[in-house]
């Protein structure tokens, strides 16, 4: 009894190290995790094998966007029947959360869909192609493709346009007898009217949210004709203390008047969770929003809003730029294609079509065109928002790279500030100090 | 009155207890049925029931619906449970009862492995599956539960087989058991309760790791229920009623083998008795 | 018995772990370990650039979001982990009886722990304590007006330390678990020698669970000392880092901003205090803990 256990056991082990050890033998040599100086290059991305291409692509988005994308790539093989697609979609959340993983192990897909507040850090760290030889004349705006150039080379092809302005709660502004917010509004009229309405207001209802986010305030600073806070690709960093103070003191009296909900209201607020939303559990009367956001905050409160501009100040408020783009994979094996096919991607009329407003309002005009018959009441919100931010529109202003951590600080360093745990200044002197550091740095 | 205080009053404590417990979980099932414009609003129920909500959202990919997801994370939930069971029975019998050289190091280096955050080994690991050409694939997930089910698992078992008494194995080694003997006809059989529970702990945990699902699956064809559940959330647009509703299907298969599955881990050693 | 070396047998048995240690573990921790002395984001194409240890110098010395981040999970896991085991043995011993319809009460109550890190969850808990939640209706009955409790810095961890302890299940499974072994002759036999309820508890149930007690409160600690769930989807660290978790800290510096060398360090050091508090539990379970496979020794 005791020896058939033994053997057996012995036996089964020995095969299983053998076959293990014969797994293991093939990658002794496991790269260095970012070890290795030359960038290796995907080896499960197909390659070019006898004409037949398979471009490997990643999006986020709706399911809507999903089907319609899939759509779209149909139709691009059926023209070009020597090039097929690997395709992974996912949401927003989890495509950021993923895609850092791909990029440490050199498996970030042929093409990528990119979003403007992430494109800084992965250009600077050199993952995705330079694009400037794609030829957009006639496609895109030559303004919009030096806004969007870094450094002077374009890594990203814009999709759509996107813009920021602002919503208001127009039923129960009407229904409380407040005149409603007029586009290009000046940062002296929109603090006003927060104060007029505020009396107005039953209990428990606000005019305007609190201010926390740094975008906030790059705002107003470069508004009211300041430098951005972060500018030269991060090289140069200007946090104007003067401003700085005059702007947070203004909310800090509007939170003493009740004028912004208190502070532990407003850390409780998520945008677009029907519960949490600042607008869409009835608490506050106006919030940012931008073209492409505002559907999804009209599907929760049909009917009920309206949309204006940011504040402005001389210089302009708010931003109206493409914020989604494509971008290439700078390790891909299968450079041309990709680059015809993003090309093809925002030109071609079939594509179009087939693309719909699943990315908001289409870079080319003349899809758009195509479109605007189909126009939904949700699309119809988001085309106002962007039309009425135009005018003052002041270029998009992104976190550049090495600052997200300092972006995200700035918010707990102001809600420390609203939560009386510090002063304005002292949160100042922490922001620029950081701020600075990581100039110099880049510098 | 004594057979109040002794069958019914306890009855009315555990129900009370159990609707305290449970009173989210009543919320929930109202918000799963209720419009998106109703959410906000205080009521628990729904003025008027989107039943529709768990056939929409059932079929909300119009690739794959949830049946193809549910059945793929039970097959994945297979693997788990099967290879975590039984390698785990036999780490924990290794290190719990058997004495071999440099066991204490083996053991600690076992409890440390669960003690560095797996945020900072998550990406090594990628590249490592990557290379053995496993991602868009369950291996990765279904395979380190092959080897031991995991340190948590492995020390529960032994912290068990510890608390048996030795009489036993001594009894049955006189009878002629050799190690293997032992394991297999004496442990085994009593640890039964707690094999149980590593089974449905393998299976609730492993349903929940959402983060290991992403980065190893990318075709839909192959998404689990978690995969499944984050297509409903966009960066702006959620479809909450529906996610709400898909997300309450999905515990149920954790609920429902919780609850067949408890009769085994609390049938204890004093009903299957110290016969080894 | 085997108290003889019996090595054969010993290493054929933990093999399974062994192998997959060597093969699929093994690599990631000392890649960990070599990022933590290097300056690596994850987005970088070239190799890390080796620092030597300004990453631990800076986080032991010039890092108040360290401090603070600890010192957050030092007071979660002090208060959680003896609630939570407080609370979940008193329940397991209530549920170990056998009654009718057992099991439904057993799901019901296990049934919070089941639903985990779902997405659901946080949508839950603003439900119960939102400024507008449940919890707040329920005291404005008695007169008590709550504040925003999981967005208030002065009890926003509060909140999660109660989520944390209403999803005590596996705990409690876990002691059900040890509750089921302990051989009913001992108590038949105490009670023939007139020991009362508490007596019996005290001197055959804590004793025979100890091990199982043991276990729960080992991995307790570990699990507490990485909650990472609940921060990040209900209260996201904050407000103003009150629950800044330190798995929290650490996510966000390697997945957020890109700086998974120092992540990495963060990651070792954590690995370093709890492997001590585990060592002191260790030392410690000689005076408490029992083991029937060891005769009954407590020293």
């Amino acid at each position: 009894m005791k020896k058939r256990y033994a053997k057996s056991w012995s036996l089964l082990t020995l095969a299983l190290l053998l076959l293990l050890t014969a797994c293991s033998g093939g990658n002794n040599n496991p790269p260095n995790n970012g070890g290795s100086t030359t960038p290796s290059t995907p080896n499960d991305n197909g390659g070019t094998s006898g004409g037949a291409t398979e471009l490997g692509i990643m999006w986020w988005g709706t399911d809507a966007r999903h089907e319609a994308t899939n759509n779209a790539l149909n139709i691009y093989t059926s023209q070009n029947p020597n090039v097929t697609f690997k395709t992974e979609a996912m949401s927003w959340d989890a495509y950021w959360q993923k895609l850092p993983t791909l990029a440490a192990s050199r498996t970030i897909p042929d093409v990528l869909q990119m979003d403007a507040a992430y494109l800084q850090e992965y250009v600077t760290r050199g993952q995705l192609a330079d694009l400037t030889d794609i030829d957009l004349s006639g496609i895109v705006d030559d303004t919009v493709i030096e806004n969007l150039k870094i450094d002077g080379k374009l890594y990203v092809i814009p999709l759509s346009q996107n813009a920021q302005g602002m919503a208001f709660n127009k039923e129960e502004l009407e229904a409380n007898g407040i005149p409603l917010p007029q586009p290009g509004w000046t940062y002296e009229e929109y603090f006003q009217w927060a104060r007029d309405a505020k009396a107005k207001l039953p209990d428990g209802k606000y005019p305007i949210g609190d201010s926390g986010a740094w975008a906030d305030y790059n705002n107003y600073q470069v508004g009211m004709g300041g430098e951005p806070i972060m500018a030269d690709n991060g090289r140069t960093f200007n946090l104007d203390k003067d401003m700085f103070i005059e702007f947070y003191s203004t909310y800090a009296e509007f939170r003493e008047q009740g004028i912004v909900p208190p502070a532990d209201r407003s850390a409780a607020f998520q945008e677009n969770d029907p519960q949490a939303d600042p607008m869409a559990s009835g608490v506050v009367m106006t919030r940012g929003a931008t073209t492409g956001s505002v559907s999804a905050l009209e599907q929760l409160m049909p009917g009920k809003i309206g949309v204006t501009t940011l504040p402005t100040g001389p210089a302009g408020g708010g931003w109206a730029q493409s914020t989604i783009f494509l971008a290439v994979n700078a390790a891909t094996p299968n450079m041309d294609e990709a680059k015809t096919f993003v090309k093809w991607f925002i030109t071609d009329k079939e594509a179009g079509k087939a693309l719909g407003l699943t990315r908001g309002i289409p870079i080319s005009a003349e899809n758009y065109a195509e479109l605007e018959p189909t126009l939904e009441a949700k699309d119809i919100i988001g085309k106002e928002l962007y039309d009425l931010a135009l005018e003052k529109a002041m270029p998009f202003f992104p976190v550049a790279a090495g600052y997200s951590e300092w972006a995200d600080n700035y918010v707990k360093e102001m809600e420390a500030v609203s939560f009386g745990q510090q002063t304005i200044e002292q949160a100042y002197e922490k922001l620029n100090k950081a701020g600075m550091e990581i100039a110099s740095r880049a510098g | 009155m004594k057979t109040f205080r002794s069958k019914v009053l306890p009855h009315i404590l555990l129900i009370a207890f159990s609707l305290l417990m449970i009173y989210p979980v009543i919320w929930w099932v109202g918000a799963s049925l209720k419009p998106a414009a109703e959410l906000s609003l205080p009521t628990i129920w729904p003025s008027d029931p989107m039943w529709e909500n768990y056939s929409n959202g059932w079929n909300y990919s119009n690739q794959h619906s949830f049946g193809r997801f549910f059945a793929n994370t039970l097959l994945m939930e297979l693997g788990n449970v099967v290879g975590g069971v039984i390698t785990a029975a036999l780490v924990a019998y290794g290190f719990g009862r058997l004495n071999f050289k440099l066991r204490g190091m083996w053991f600690a280096i076992l409890l440390l492995t669960m003690m560095l955050p797996t945020q900072v080994t998550i990406v090594p690991q990628y590249i490592l599956f990557n290379n053995f050409g496993f991602t868009d694939s369950y291996v990765p997930l279904v395979l380190p539960h092959f080897f031991g089910g995991g340190a948590f698992f492995i020390f529960l078992l032994v912290q068990f087989i510890r608390g048996l008494p030795r009489d036993l194995d001594e009894a049955a080694k006189i009878d002629g058991a050799s190690v293997y003997g032992i394991f297999f006809r004496i442990i085994l059989p009593l640890i039964k309760p707690a094999l149980v529970t590593v089974g449905i702990f393998t299976f609730i945990w492993s349903w929940d790791d959402f983060f290991g699902q992403l980065l190893y699956l990318s075709s839909v064809s192959k998404f689990t229920v978690g995969l499944g559940l984050r297509m409903f959330i966009d960066q702006f647009d959620v479809q909450w009623g529906q996610l709400l509703a898909m997300s309450l299907l999905s515990v149920m298969p954790s609920a429902l083998i919780f609850m067949f599955a408890q009769k085994y881990f609390v049938e204890g050693i004093a009903t299957t008795g110290l016969k080894g | 018995m085997f108290k003889k070396e019996n090595n054969l047998a010993g290493y054929i048995f933990i093999s399974p772990w062994l192998i997959g240690f060597l093969l699929l573990t093994l690599w990631p921790i000392t890649q960990s370990l070599y990022l933590s002395f290097t300056n690596y984001s994850m987005l970088d194409v070239g190799a890390p650039t080796w620092l030597g240890t300004d990453n631990y110098v800076k986080i032991l010395t010039d890092d108040s979001t360290f401090t603070k981040s600890l010192t957050v999970t030092f007071l979660f896991v002090l208060v959680s982990v003896p609630l939570k085991l407080f609370f979940s043995l008193m329940v397991a011993m209530a549920l170990v009886k056998s009654l009718r319809g057992m099991n439904v009460y057993r799901t019901a109550i296990y049934f919070p722990s089941l639903i985990g890190g779902s997405i659901a969850v946080a949508a839950l808990w603003r439900n119960m304590f939102g400024a507008d939640g449940y919890i707040n209706h329920v005291l404005s009955w008695i007169g008590i007006e709550g504040t925003a409790w999981i967005s208030n810095p002065d009890t926003a961890l509060g909140t999660l330390i109660l989520l944390n302890t209403w999803q005590f299940g596996s705990t409690m499974v876990i002691f059900l678990a040890g509750l089921k072994q302990i051989p009913g002759e001992l108590y038949e036999s105490a009670s023939v020698d007139g020991a009362g309820r508490i007596r019996k508890f005290f001197s055959i149930t804590l004793p025979m669970l100890s091990p199982v007690m043991f276990f729960n409160l080992v991995l307790g600690i570990i699990g507490s000392f990485q909650m990472f769930t609940a921060a990040f989807i209900i209260t996201n660290g904050g407000p103003v880092n009150s629950t800044y978790m330190y798995a929290l800290f650490l996510y966000e510096k390697a997945f957020k901003h890109y700086q998974m060398g120092y992540a990495s360090a963060l990651a070792w050091i954590l690995l370093v205090i709890v492997a001590l508090l585990t060592l002191i539990n260790f030392v410690a379970s000689r005076y408490w803990v029992f083991y029937e496979s060891d005769g009954g020794k407590t020293k």
